[in-house]
């Protein structure tokens, strides 16, 4: 097991190497410059000034040079300062990174919380009224762009209704204590609940299918067999077994809470990662952009690592390397 | 805001007190007509409260020498003053200093500092500081865009004593006076630090009307009254800039009464005109400001080196028709690379007319005429073909671009709109490896100095005069102009080059067209100007909140 562990471990650092220099080639050979800053620029360097903010930014060197000098930074955590603000890059991320976590945490939260029963009930007696109707409602969901939704929702419940802020991580001035706590949970309701329905749509499906296919398992009939009531047989049973594969997922959806939504960020004027990545794409500041998918290039990776850690503890297959 | 070719300096001031000394030779400066000043019958201006404005992105430094966009202008404005600011006329007048001795040769500037004048920590605004300032900004090593280009030729900068300093420039330029639009920094602040990486960059020391109390990133920027401030108070307690990314989200804002005042745009406006909730708690404002958009053509192209073809392509704009119906009205058809409120317009030079008949004879006679039949005009073996590029997020500029392609191909020239993203866009602009493209010049000052921008020394890859234009009488023009140092002979060469620029088209010119604000009826006291609600001075600062629950006034949009 530790050796398999140990192998998983040696064949993630080539694979983040690689990650790393495609972003780093595919960021530098972009068309654009981050000399000539964004669209709200009052006016471009151009000229000398031009070429000395070019020198600043040691982009007059060549790219193999520039490699090695952010690589041998980032080597020891260091991830540079942005172009932008001559901040550091970890400062930034550290400032944007509380703000998405918790909004993408209470997004995933809500999801699994009406998917999981949502597709059990469902799954429970597929093609019946309640699976066609939910069904059909969950693919709606999930074919609804996110933006209008945002738009909408903003609408009925911050103007018209005036239930819930407008936008925003808290109040301001924030009130203390679980009065502050209920507040931050208001202002993340809207955008929440926008990254949320996708996901539940999508894991509502998935459970439902798995619910529907072990339901006609043996075990299942046997328990029913045995007495069980349908909802035990369902949820106590059945349920278990249909999970294992949300469980992998859980590898995919991991890595997505580090993942800012541009949009959402941007609609709510959310502080989080996803507008400090497209901020940062517009303006090519590009050791923000390089920190930020070193960022997620890890957590993919960290998370694939672990969730096949958990396969093979799970199945002795999966190490000893032999086909399952 | 499409894109932003702009001439220097950010701009903020205050007529106060002291008035000018009686030798200081201020600018005389573009006004025509549009400097309108007060909404009038607003009763006295009231103390307290909270001004609430919105920033569309995040400052990335307060560093006002290294300031390079509108929201940093926007804040640092009510925080740091200039020595010199535009008021709504566009005239300067004094604002650290008090007042400026020019030299009869217009090389030597000798500038007085108000003795008032102090920093947030008490100590005073000295000669020190402006050496400082002006070192940096000219220094070519710190990335000062906005001041740097005014300091070119600088040959000296020292104290006579702690309140006066004399500034030499190797020659005189005629508006020069621009430079001096220029905050200081407190030198003390800064000694011994890295400059660009100074804590004083995320929290500057006052010596205006509001200090910083918070910068929460990505959410807002926080300031209050500066009780050490030297000058007429403003009126609000505190400013609050939300920084709000998205159009809609503002808007809803400013209707729930959360935002005081927005710039919208045109779909916003009329948006904003058919809904009552809008006109129960705002009010729009729009005003001409010195703003104004064409189509640049790379004039080294084959395509577009000869003037009767360009003059030709102007001919096939409909830019009355866009005028009206694309800007809704919003906009006038100009003929020269100023806005009519430019002293160096001359109104009495009509835009070239819309006239396909006439532009096809001319595209005739240039050489361009469809010999292979297949409904493109070609010469040489070569179609009449071209990539017009635009920025994307900006929906006029598409459409008047699409409807521009549409003309042109009714008179067998192809044009292929092409959209980019911004980085991108500008890259191949400012590169000058583009066709055509369109843009929009969008002004921080009124210098009306044609020769950045179409000198025939200022080709890229160096300088902005991206299309190439070359023309030899219009380089002495524009030589002429910024050496004369008298304002009215100086209007006169800039009529006539304006008349060359009109025949001679080196790029469409398109229209000048307003800017846009929703402002919360409760915002009293507001001026507009031909460089916006807050490129002036007093600007926001004389603007004050009409007592009593501000949504509730019934009325119609003030526009």
């Amino acid at each position: 097991m530790i050796r398999y562990v140990l192998r998983r471990l040696l064949l993630a650092v080539p694979t983040l190497f690689g990650i790393i220099v495609i972003v780093f080639l595919l960021v530098h050979l972009a068309p654009g410059s981050p000399v000539s800053g964004g669209g709200e620029a009052l006016r471009r360097p151009t000229g000398r000034a031009a070429e000395e903010l070019r020198r600043l930014y040691g982009l007059d060197r060549p790219l193999p040079e520039r490699f090695g000098a952010w690589f041998s930074r980032a080597a020891r955590f260091d991830l540079g300062e942005s172009f932008v603000d001559r901040r550091p890059v970890g400062e930034r991320i550290r400032e944007a990174l509380p703000n998405t976590l918790f909004l993408n945490g209470l997004a995933l939260a809500l999801a699994l919380s009406i998917a999981i029963p949502l597709g059990v009930v469902a799954g429970g007696r597929p093609e019946g009224a309640f699976d066609r109707l939910s069904g059909a409602a969950l693919f709606a969901l999930y074919s609804t762009p996110t933006f209008w939704a945002a738009l909408l929702l903003q609408s009925i419940f911050a103007v018209q209704l005036r239930w819930l802020p407008l936008y925003g991580v808290a109040s301001d001035p924030a009130p203390a204590g679980l009065a502050g706590l209920v507040d931050r949970l208001a202002h993340a309701a809207l955008p929440a609940t926008c990254l949320a329905y996708g996901t539940l749509a999508f894991v509502a499906r998935l459970v439902r299918s798995g619910v529907a296919e072990t339901r006609e398992a043996d075990f299942v009939l046997a328990a029913r067999a045995r007495g069980a009531s349908r909802r035990r047989a369902l949820w106590t049973h059945a349920f278990p077994n249909a999970v294992l594969p949300l469980l992998t997922l859980f590898g995919l959806l991991l890595p997505a809470l580090l993942s800012g939504s541009v949009i959402v960020e941007r609609i709510f004027a959310w502080p989080g990662l996803g507008r400090l990545y497209f901020d940062s794409i517009l303006s090519r500041d590009y050791p923000v952009i390089l920190g930020l998918s070193l960022l997620s290039a890890v957590a993919t990776l960290a998370a694939t690592l672990a969730s096949d850690i958990a396969a093979a503890a799970a199945d002795p297959r999966v190490r000893d390397g032999a086909s399952p | 805001m499409v894109t932003a070719l702009v001439v220097a300096a950010a701009c903020r001031a205050r007529p106060e007190a002291a008035p000018p000394r009686a030798e200081l030779d201020l600018i005389r400066t573009p006004t025509r007509a549009s400097a309108a000043p007060e909404e009038g019958g607003e009763g006295a201006p009231a103390d307290g409260g909270t001004l609430t404005r919105r920033l569309v992105g995040e400052p990335t430094t307060l560093n006002a020498v290294l300031q390079s966009s509108l929201p940093e202008a926007q804040v640092l404005q009510l925080v740091q003053r200039n020595l010199f600011d535009f008021d709504a006329r566009l005239t300067l007048s004094p604002g650290l200093a008090a007042g400026m001795e020019i030299s009869p040769d217009g090389r030597t500037y000798v500038v007085a500092l108000r003795p008032e004048a102090v920093w947030e920590d008490g100590r005073p605004v000295t000669s020190a500081d402006a050496i400082f300032t002006i070192r940096k900004v000219a220094d070519p090593a710190v990335p000062a865009p906005v001041f740097q280009s005014l300091f070119d030729g600088l040959e000296s900068v020292e104290a006579l004593d702690p309140r006066r300093f004399r500034v030499v420039f190797r020659e005189a330029y005629a508006f020069r006076e621009m430079a001096f639009v220029l905050p200081l920094l407190p030198a003390h602040r800064f000694a011994g630090k890295d400059f660009q990486a100074a804590a004083d960059n995320r929290a500057p020391l006052a010596n205006g009307p509001y200090r910083l109390v918070a910068w929460k990133s990505g959410v807002s920027v926080e300031l209050e009254r500066n009780p050490a401030y030297w000058g007429p108070r403003g009126h609000f307690d505190r400013v609050v800039f939300r920084i709000l990314p998205d159009n809609t989200t503002a808007y809803r804002l400013l209707l729930a009464g959360e935002l005081d005042e927005d710039q919208i745009d045109a779909t916003l406006k009329s948006r904003a005109q058919a809904d009552p909730r809008f006109s129960e708690c705002c009010r729009l404002v729009e005003f001409y400001t010195l703003d104004w958009s064409y189509v640049a053509l790379n004039n080294r192209s084959p395509l577009f080196a000869d003037a009767r073809v360009r003059r030709a392509l102007t001919m096939l704009s409909d830019r009355a028709a866009a005028a009206k119906d694309l800007y809704r009205g919003s906009a006038r058809v100009i003929s020269g690379p100023w806005s009519p409120d430019s002293p160096a317009y001359d109104a009495s030079i009509p835009p070239l007319p819309f006239d396909p008949a006439a532009a096809k004879a001319l595209l005739d006679e240039a050489g361009w005429r469809d010999s292979n039949g297949n409904g493109t005009r070609d010469r040489e073996g070569r179609e009449f073909e071209f990539e017009l590029l635009i920025p994307g997020g900006f929906e006029t500029g598409r459409q008047v671009a699409e409807m521009l392609a549409a003309e042109l191909a009714r008179a067998g020239v192809t044009a292929r709109v092409r959209t980019m993203e911004w980085a991108a866009f500008i890259q191949r602009v400012d590169g000058g490896e583009f066709e055509a493209a369109s843009l929009a010049w969008s002004a921080v000052d009124p210098n009306p100095d044609p020769y950045p921008y179409w000198h025939s020394s200022q080709c890229p890859p160096d300088g902005l005069n991206a299309g190439c234009y070359r023309n030899a009488e219009a380089d002495r023009l524009m030589v002429e102009a910024r050496r004369e140092l008298d304002a009215s002979r100086r209007d006169a060469l800039f009529h006539r080059l304006h008349r060359l620029f009109r025949d001679d088209a080196p790029v469409i010119f398109l229209v000048n067209s307003t800017q846009k604000f929703g402002l919360d009826r409760g915002v009293r006291g507001v001026t507009t100007s031909p460089l916006g609600l807050s490129g002036i001075w007093p600007g926001p600062i004389g603007w004050w909140e009409a007592p009593g629950p501000s949504p509730q006034i019934v009325g119609k949009p003030a526009a």
